[in-house]
Parts: C-alpha cells; structure tokens; sequence
C-alpha cells in the first residue's frame, strides 16, 4: 500500500502583462479501488474559482478564469495518493476466444474510440511490424506486452526531438521521442490489431532502480484485455503500469488528458515550466497479499435484446419518465 | 456601448479627418506650386504625411503631380487617401448597424469615388485641383450626413472626439513643421507667403484677415491656429470640443475612467489657455508644440486603455 | 397590347419540372398574374428594372466578398427579377415535411448526446456517428434549454421531375442566406409595385421578430431584458453583410470573438462602462473556433472558455454545439429512418437517394456509373468539393476516386437529380434555370415557425445544375400564396 507525496507545480510566465485567460486542468487523480486521494491541494495564482466536471472520459475536468492582469500563472496541485498493487490477468482462457470477445466489441462505446486508427502515413510499415509481432497463438494480453516491449526497444527515449503537438507520422519517422509519444505509438499498434487501447497521463513514483519520466508528468497506455479489464503498460520503462504508476486521466490520446492548457490574451510570449517531485512516504515492503477483490469489468458481449420489439429502446425510455413524473406528483 | 465598437467609431472619425486634412493641403500645396517660380517645395507635405521619408521626396522629385498620386491613390503608402478611406470604412462595417443607413452609403460613394481607377488618369491629364474639389465634396458630404443623421448617442460622441483629437494633432504638427523650418531659414519670419500658406492649407486665411489688421505676422498666426475660439482648426476650439463631447459620455463611462481622462482633458485646455504664447520663440515654442502634441497623445492613449478595452 | 417578344422562344428542357409551364407550355395558374404584369412591360423596362435591382442591392452595400489574391473584392448576390411562387396547398406540404424531420432531428441531437438509443437499436450504425468529425464528446451529456439543438435550419428542397419536394440538405448549424429573402423582397416591392398585394403573397418580414423572440426566452437569467448578441466572424466574413441586417432588425449587438471574455464560467461583453453579462449568442461561427481552449486553439474568431459556460448552463448558444453530427451528408441517409424511429410516423418530405461510399458494395456501384452521380464530400457544404459526374474530365474523375479510396467515409453518391427549372431574365430573353429551395425554420420552446418564403437559389449559368452563390448561382424572391378564396378570387392583405 505505497502512499505518495507528489508535488506537480506548472509555471507560466509572460513577457509581459496578460490577462482574460481561460485554463482547463486536468490534475484529479482518478480514484477506484486501485487509487485512492488522501488529500489533494490545489493553489493557483489570484486564486480563482475552479469549477470541475466530469468529461465524456470519465475525467474530472477544472476549469478557471483570471481576467486581470498578470505576468505569471502557477498552478500548484499536492496530492498525497495511496495505491494498491493489482493482480495481473490469469490469462487462462484460450486466446481465440479472447479475440472474439475482442470482435464483439468493435462497434460498442466506449470501445470503439479507442480502436478508431487515424490514418497516417507509416500505417503500411507499421502494420507490417505489427503483424509480424503477433504470433497467432498468442493471447491479447501477451501480443500487448510484446508490443510493450517492441516500443521501448526500437524508440529511442530522448528529450527534446518532439512537442506537444508532433504527430505519429513524426514519431514514426525519428524512432524517436519521450513517454507521450511512446504512449501513442504503443496505442497505435494495439488498436491495429484490435486492441482497445487508451492513453494515460499520470505521473511515475521512483522505486529503487530510478525509472524514466520522473519529475514530469508521465504518461502510458492501457491495453484492454478480455477477462480482465484496462491493463497499464508503460512502454518507456517496458512494465506493466502498476502502483508505482498514478493515474490523472485517460482518453484517446493526449489532446484528451492535457494535464494543464490555456490561452490567454496580450501581445507576449510565455515561457512553461513544469516540475514534479514524489515522496515515498512507504517504507513498508509492497503489499503481498492482495486484499482487494479483483472487480473486472466485464464487457456485454452479447447484442443489446429487446424483450418487446414492438417498442424501441427511445420510446420505452419515454414511458419511464412519464413514470417517474407521475411517481413525482404522487409524493 | 462595446469597447470596440466605440473604437471603431473614434478611429472612423480620426481617419476621414485625416483625409480630409490631407485632400486641403494637397489642394493648396498644388496651388502655390503653380504661383511659385521658385522655392516651393512638397517637403512639408511629405514631413506631416509619410513621416518625413526624405528618399522618397526625392524619389518624387518635387513633381505635383506624382506627389498628389502617392499622397492619393498608393495603396503602398499607409497615408494615402486610399489607405485611410479604407480603413475608415472597415471601421465604419463593423459598427454599420450603429451608424445611419444615410452616412454609410455616404462613405460608401467616398470609397468607390477614391477607388474609382479613373482618378489616376484624372490626376493625369486633368487639372487636379478640380479632381481633389470632387474627393474634398465627398467629405464635406459625410460630415453633413453625419449632423443630420447620426443618433445623438455615444456613438456620435465618439466620433467626435476622435475628429477633434485628429483635428487637433494636425494643426499642431503643421504650426510645428512650419517654425521649425524657421530656424534653418530665418528668412522665412517676414516671408508674408509663407505665413499665407500656412493659414491657407488650415482654411484660416479669411479669419485671419478679418481678426488680424495689420498684416501677416507669425505671432498673430501662431496665436490664431492655437487660441482662436472661432477658428474651427484651432487647436483650443478642438480641445473644447472634445472637453463637450467627452463630458457626454459619463453615462457610458465607469467612474474612474470618466475622472481619469476629465483631468486630463482639463489639465490640457488649461495649459493652452494659460500659457502665455507671445512670449515663446525657438526652443520654447517647439517645447510647448511637442507637449501640447504627447498630452493629446496622452488622451488618445487613456481612451484606448480606459474605453476601448486595450490595456 | 402586342405581347413582349421575351416570351417568345422559351425552351424548357425536357423531362425536367418547370415551375411556370406545364408540359404544353400553358402558364401554371400561380403563374398568370406575373405573366399578365410583365406582358404590359417592354424589354426596355424590364431590362430597366434589372438595372435598378442591381443597383438597389451595391448601394445597400448588400454585397458579399470574395477574397481573390489577398484583396477582398465585394460582389452581389445575382438577383433574378422573375419571382418564384409556391401555391399554399405546395407550402402546406413543405412546412409540414419541415417541421416533422425537425422535430426527429431535435430528438436525434438530444439521444445521440445522452443516451444514443437509436445508435443501441442499430438505427443509425455507430461507427458513422463517431467517425463523424462533428460529432463532438464535449458535448455528452450537456443539456441545453428545453432539450432544442437546432433553432434555425435551413433545409435545402429540390423538386424532381414529377414536381416532387425532396430534401437535398439540411443546414443544422449556421444557415445563412435569410437576409437574402428579406432583402429580395424589399426589391421586388420596388420593382413591381402593387404587384404583390394583388398576387395575394404572404410577407416574410416577421422572421427577426420570431427569431428575437426565440432567443430571448432562451436566457439561462429569469431577467426582464436579457442580453442577446450575435456573434460574428467579423467584417471579412463573406456572411457579415447578413450579420448586421439581422443585428440591426432584432435590435442586438454585433459582437465578435474579442469582444467576449469568459470570467467563471459566465460570458461577459467589454463595453465603455465595463463588463455586461451575456445571456443568448446567436453565433455565426462555426463549432472549431468557437472556443480556443476546447477546440482549435489557434482560433481568434472565438471566445476561450465560453463552452465551460454553456456547459454550465450560464449562456444558451444559437445553435447548439455539436449540431455538425446531424447534417452531416453520410447521416442525412439516415434522417427518414430517425424520423420513423423517433415519432413513428413515415416521412413527408423524401430525401434524394444517397450512397455513402465507405460501403464497398455502393461503392463499386457508384464507381460503375460515375457519369450518373454526384459525388459529395460528407463534411463541406457550399458546392465545395462535389464532383459533377455527368461534366468531368476522365482525369478528374480518376483523382477523386483516388481522394475517396483514401477515406471512403467521407464521401456520398447521389444520382444527379433534374433540378426543376424557372424562368429568368436573361439578356432580354425569359430562360429555364436550376432552381432549389431553402426556407427558413425556427424552432423555439413553443414550437417550430417556418416564415413562409425563403431563399431560392438560381444555377445562373446555362446548363449547370450547382446553385451555390460561390459557384455562379444567384436568387430569386419567393412567394408563398395565400389559400385562394373561396370564389376563385385572391384574398386582399
């Protein structure tokens, strides 16, 4: 049960005085029975009022205003997490079954976000690799982990050669990026080979050998596996993303987790500073026994029946709010 | 009343007034290049208008003609009639549904007269002045449309402060191109055409005549351009004017704002008014012209700040 | 009176609907009257008419601009001084066609932003919903007042060969062109004095009255005098001219993106007194510039943070987000079966029949008989990126057939449709031209007003079957009649 101390601070300065910004934040660690919030500030320069949703994802999404002048924004967010480890898949079911399970969720949602390809141009080389990876009689959950490991053995992890911004198309050309790039080229090829895959910003705790992505937000990809659910795979380090690994957000890539965004108005540049440091606060040896039940979301495979054909699920639905109007009237 | 839209009504303004202060000045520039055997010279023009682009002069080789086409219809240059109309119509578009149907299509007409691709061969071959009489009509139109039209509003007040701030500026920059000149050239002191061009080009040479009975002196034509309360080019009838189209926005004012630039506005009519003008000369003068000029710049640049959201 | 030689010669075209002649080329009734007036006029007066139209609409400076090499240059919308006349019992279908596929496309915007039953009883398959680039997550589960998407639709009709209404194209996010059947009628007043009155056509000219009305019970703030703006792109918008008429008609600001600031999740506008709160935009910017922070950063056209408003609930926004799913061309296929699926009911209005080319099978078709089709991109309106099967080049052809294979989901087919044909004055001569029809629907918390006219849009050029304004098309009034009386005779208004 590691507890994590983790201090994220975002500074923006300008050149000059702006003002009128608008900014979304997305610094909420997800909470479920893996990841729990201890406690969570959050200070930001004029201290504005920030009002949060839950986004399309399942993302809790801040959103906030400073509309006077000023020539530098901090957001400083303090999280004190607590983690717990989750068993890996079993992986005992014959693989042919788990890829039609994985058929069968093509065209449902959320699945289907994260199975869509863009096209791009490496698609024909890629797909060529990733079908010499698959080897057939392989499950879902080990064709994911060899990906795994292809990406971080074929990228090369250097600082610098991509942004925010730069397209699979770019990656694919360097061969070359940091964790956000790895994250999507390991959710390409998974969604190639009809892998649910999703991105995942966060942030990576140090154990003892030091891991790549520290003192910056992190980010990976989770591969969804049948029987099992999201599994996280972090292809800069080649592990499965477990509870060394806090979760913020997930989506179909970056764009959808930006941890921090905004725009602003005035005739200045800004410069971005990012820091983020983590505590172990644990000194305790990890958790051996797991004393949590393993909840796996289970995907409805099977087509949605109706039992009354003659009414389609819009105009049942109609009924049960005239139902529950009249149960409101009667109170 | 929007921030920009108030922009927009104050820059629209000071852009037709601008116009119209070039069109006059080409006018009588040309005229006296037809009198003058020798001597004249469009530098002054150029000085006001294209911010003193020496290489340019020369390249227009003191030619009226090739003058009053860049001044007129270059697009290239940022003063050119062309340009300003232009402009001022963009200004004009994105406020049209504040402005009068009637004033609208009057800078309409103004545009596509300036645009008209005739007025260069015009300029060409015929006498410019009675083409520059047509540009100067357009204006004259405008502002006549203006009066009658135009909503007594802050709209209008808007426009008129950005006229007379304009206006304003001009005269100054003119009295300040015209004695700085006589520093080089001291000559020019007593040069009784010298100071007849000058109130010509501002339209206050019949003033001055019916004020002023004993002939062309600089003093008097100084004191005329800045303090003369009936000469509608002078620079206190301008200040005056934006003092009483200013104190009509306190309604559409915030308190502050409103104080603000009143104080400034004040602080300015008092130094014109109380600054005793027959006794500045040389240094003095240019000082007083060049102080006069950044506290009007000075109100400019509190309006944008304070009224048209710009800070 | 000898009658006036225009008449003379009128070619209609064969196995195309004609809105004046019948086949035998007697004069339609809703037509006669038109007919009897113009027959007292010489081609001198008519071609005098045409010249006081044109000048009516450049001093009006009701103009829009095309942008060529940097300089904006300012153009009129072609008029056509021939008026286009719908009989009451035509209008009577049209309006009731309208306002049923509205109704089932409000429902559809409302579930496929909630609950998506019709994507979960395979009505409309999924992938086409989220494939589709406007169907947009940010809008999930966000509700909007009283559950209306689409506030103003301009639904695009043509009429086949049997005189038949179908819909081409429904416009579900900035339809523009309203300012045009205003303004068109303003000219035909002009232009045939008396005229109207005595042909019994019903008026347009309370559309800004219903629209403004609409918008203000849309304000999120029970106040007296809420605050409606609309929002523009800005005086180089090719629509501005049409922004200011409808600003300076309801009364309202003109606002443009700079003009907005967003300050906790309310919109505020920058005035000389200092920030006022917005309560409605109707907004003439399209959906990614709306808002720089949530969609294309890069944006200056919109205001950063006004969806964390609208998703608040603090500013109702005319039309709605994400309205870009529903008129998409490869789900407009789809709008006979959502109105079945929604309000069991079969549609009134038939839509022309449609291949989506991301279906191998009716693409292999569509390929075969590409001299028959038109070939439309789903996601662009405006007569942008078609491909006119029956006028292409064998090249063309090929190119585009390559641009499809590379996304096939962005392409439909439709077979090229005979437009019906009205007449129009050209060079002194009345000649049969393309026409469609767009009117003008509001939708409002107490129902759907559909103003009777709209814009009818003229394929100008001899033989072209594309009316869009940036491809050469121009516009003609339209009426709308009044129910003959009775005794035969017309009602006086």
């Amino acid at each position: 049960m590691p507890e994590f101390k983790i201090q994220h601070i975002t500074r923006y300065t300008y050149d000059g005085p702006v003002r009128d910004s608008a900014n979304q934040i997305i610094l909420f660690p997800i909470v479920d029975i893996y990841q729990e919030v201890l406690k969570h500030d959050l200070s930001i320069t004029g201290n504005p009022l920030v009002d949060t949703h839950i986004d399309y994802y399942g993302n809790e999404v801040g959103s906030f205003t400073l509309s006077e002048p000023h020539d530098q924004l901090v957001i400083s967010s303090n999280v004190i997490v607590n983690t717990h480890h989750r068993p890996l898949p079993v992986d005992d079911i014959f693989p042919e079954h788990q890829w039609d399970a994985l058929k069968d969720l093509k065209y449902t949602v959320p699945y289907i976000d994260f199975l869509r390809l863009d096209y791009f141009e490496g698609q024909d080389d890629l797909q060529g690799i990733v079908e010499a990876e698959k080897i057939n009689h392989e499950t879902p959950y080990q064709v994911a982990l060899r990906f795994c490991e292809y990406v971080y053995r074929n990228f090369e992890y250097i600082k610098g050669v991509t942004t925010v911004e730069t397209r699979i198309d770019e990656i694919w050309k360097l061969k070359a990026g940091v964790c956000q790039d790895f994250a999507h080229m390991l959710t390409e090829m998974l969604r190639m080979v009809g892998i649910p895959a999703r991105y995942v910003s966060g942030y990576i705790c140090p154990n003892r050998n030091g891991m790549r992505g520290e003192g910056a937000t992190h980010a990976w990809a989770e591969a969804f596996i049948p029987n099992f659910g999201w599994l996280g795979l972090d292809p800069t380090n080649n592990c499965i993303a477990n509870e060394t690994h806090v979760r913020l957000a997930v989506g179909r890539n970056f764009s959808d987790c930006s941890p921090v965004k905004g725009v602003y108005k005035g005739p200045y540049g800004h410069h971005l500073n990012v820091s983020v440091s983590v505590g172990y606060k644990d000194d305790e040896p990890e958790p051996e026994v797991n004393l949590f039940v393993d909840k796996v979301v289970k995907p409805s495979t099977s087509p949605v029946t109706t039992s009354e054909p003659a009414k389609n699920s819009y105009q049942r639905y109609l009924e049960m709010i005239q139902q529950q109007q009249q149960q409101q009237q009667q109170q | 009343m929007l921030s920009r839209v108030a922009a927009s009504f104050y820059w629209l303004s000071r852009y037709v007034e601008r116009s119209d202060g070039i069109l006059r000045m080409l006018k009588i520039n040309y005229a006296s290049s037809q009198d003058a055997i020798h001597g004249f010279t469009w530098d002054p023009v150029i000085g006001i208008f294209a911010g003193g682009d020496y290489e340019l002069a020369g390249k227009l080789q003191n030619d009226s003609r090739a003058v009053i086409k860049y001044m007129v219809s270059d697009k290239e240059n940022q003063n050119s009639i062309i340009s300003i109309v232009t402009m001022a119509r963009e200004n004009a578009r994105s406020v049209q549904e504040h402005i009068s149907t009637d004033l609208w299509q009057c800078l309409n007409e103004y545009y596509h007269t300036v645009k008209d691709i005739n007025l260069g061969v015009r300029f060409k071959k015929e006498d410019p002045i009675s083409v520059l009489d047509v540009l100067i009509k357009q204006v004259m139109l405008y502002y006549g449309t203006a009066e009658v039209t135009m909503e007594r509003g802050p709209g209008r007040s808007f426009m008129n402060i950005g006229k007379y701030l304009e206006r304003a500026i001009q005269s100054i920059d003119v009295l300040m191109i015209k004695f700085n000149s006589i520093s080089d050239n001291p000559d020019l002191i007593t040069d009784t055409t010298y100071w007849k061009h000058l109130l010509l080009s501002l339209g206050g040479y019949e003033i001055y005549l019916k004020t002023y009975r004993d002939g062309l002196e600089a003093q008097n034509v100084l004191e005329q351009v800045i303090l003369n309360n009936d000469f509608p080019r002078s620079v206190i009838y301008s200040v005056d004017h934006i003092q009483r189209y200013f104190n009509r926005l306190q309604n559409d004012s915030s308190l502050s704002a409103y104080q603000e630039v009143s104080f400034y506005i004040g602080k300015l009519q008092s130094r014109i008014k109380y600054t005793p003008l027959k006794t500045l000369q040389g240094a003095a003068l240019h000082e007083f012209l060049t102080g006069i000029k950044d506290e009007l710049y000075q109100i400019g640049n509190l309006l944008n700040e304070r009224y048209f959201a710009n800070s | 009176m000898q009658e006036s030689d225009f008449f003379n010669g009128y070619k209609a075209i064969s196995n195309v609907w004609d809105e004046m002649y019948a086949s035998n080329l007697a004069v339609r009734s809703p037509y006669e009257r038109v007919i009897d007036y113009l027959a007292l006029e010489s081609v001198e007066d008519l071609n005098k008419k045409e010249e006081l139209a044109q000048r009516l609409f450049m001093k009006q400076g009701i103009t829009f601009t095309v942008y060529n090499s940097g300089e904006g240059i300012e153009k009129i919308f072609p008029f056509d001084i021939i008026p286009r006349i719908i009989t009451s019992a035509e209008w009577d279908f049209v309006e009731k066609g309208i306002k049923q596929r509205l109704t089932a496309l409000n429902l559809f915007l409302k579930d496929i932003y909630h609950n998506q039953f019709i994507v979960k009883d395979n009505i409309v398959p999924i992938d086409v919903i989220y494939s589709c680039p406007h169907f947009l997550r940010e809008m999930y589960q966000v509700g909007v007042p009283y559950d209306i998407y689409v506030h103003i639709a301009g639904i695009d009709l043509i009429r086949d060969e049997n005189g038949d209404f179908l819909v081409l194209e429904d416009n579900l996010r900035t339809p523009s062109g309203v300012s045009y059947m205003l303004e068109n009628r303003e000219i035909t007043k002009r232009l045939f004095p008396d005229l109207l009155p005595s042909c019994g056509v019903r008026g347009v000219n309370e559309y800004p009255t219903l629209l403004y009305k609409n918008l203000q019970s849309l304000s999120p703030r029970q106040i007296s005098n809420p605050t409606v703006v609309l929002l523009s792109p800005g005086i180089y918008n090719s629509a501005y001219f049409e922004h200011t008429t409808l600003a300076r008609l309801m009364g309202v600001e003109l606002v443009e993106g700079r003009d907005l600031v967003v300050n906790n999740q309310k919109v505020y506008m920058k005035t000389t007194i200092g920030l006022q709160q917005v309560d409605v935009i109707y907004r003439r910017v399209d959906d990614e510039f709306l808002d720089p922070l949530v969609f294309k950063p890069e944006s200056i056209l919109g205001v950063a943070g006004i969806m964390g408003a609208y998703r608040k609930g603090n500013v109702a926004i005319v039309n709605a987000i994400g309205n870009g799913v529903a008129d998409d061309k490869a789900i407009y296929s789809y709008v006979p079966d959502m109105i079945r699926y929604y309000l069991n009911e079969e549609p009134i209005l038939k839509n022309v029949p449609t291949y989506r080319l991301s279906n191998p099978d009716a693409r292999e078709f569509v390929f075969a008989n590409i001299n028959k089709m038109v070939v439309k991109k789903t996601n662009e309106s405006g007569g942008y990126g078609m491909l006119m099967g029956h006028a292409a080049s064998e090249q063309e052809i090929e190119r585009y057939k390559q641009e499809i294979l590379k996304a096939p989901r962005n392409f439909i087919a439709q077979p090229t449709i005979a437009l019906s044909t009205a007449p129009c004055y050209i060079q002194g001569k009345l000649q049969p031209r393309r026409i469609d029809l767009r009117p003008y629907a509001l939708c409002g918390p107490s129902g759907i007003e559909i103003v009777p006219g709209g814009l009818t849009r003229v394929a100008l050029k001899e033989g072209s079957l594309v009316v869009n304004s940036s491809q050469g098309g121009g516009s003609k009034d339209t009426w709308v009649l009044t129910p003959p009386s009775p005794k035969g005779e017309v009602t006086k208004i």
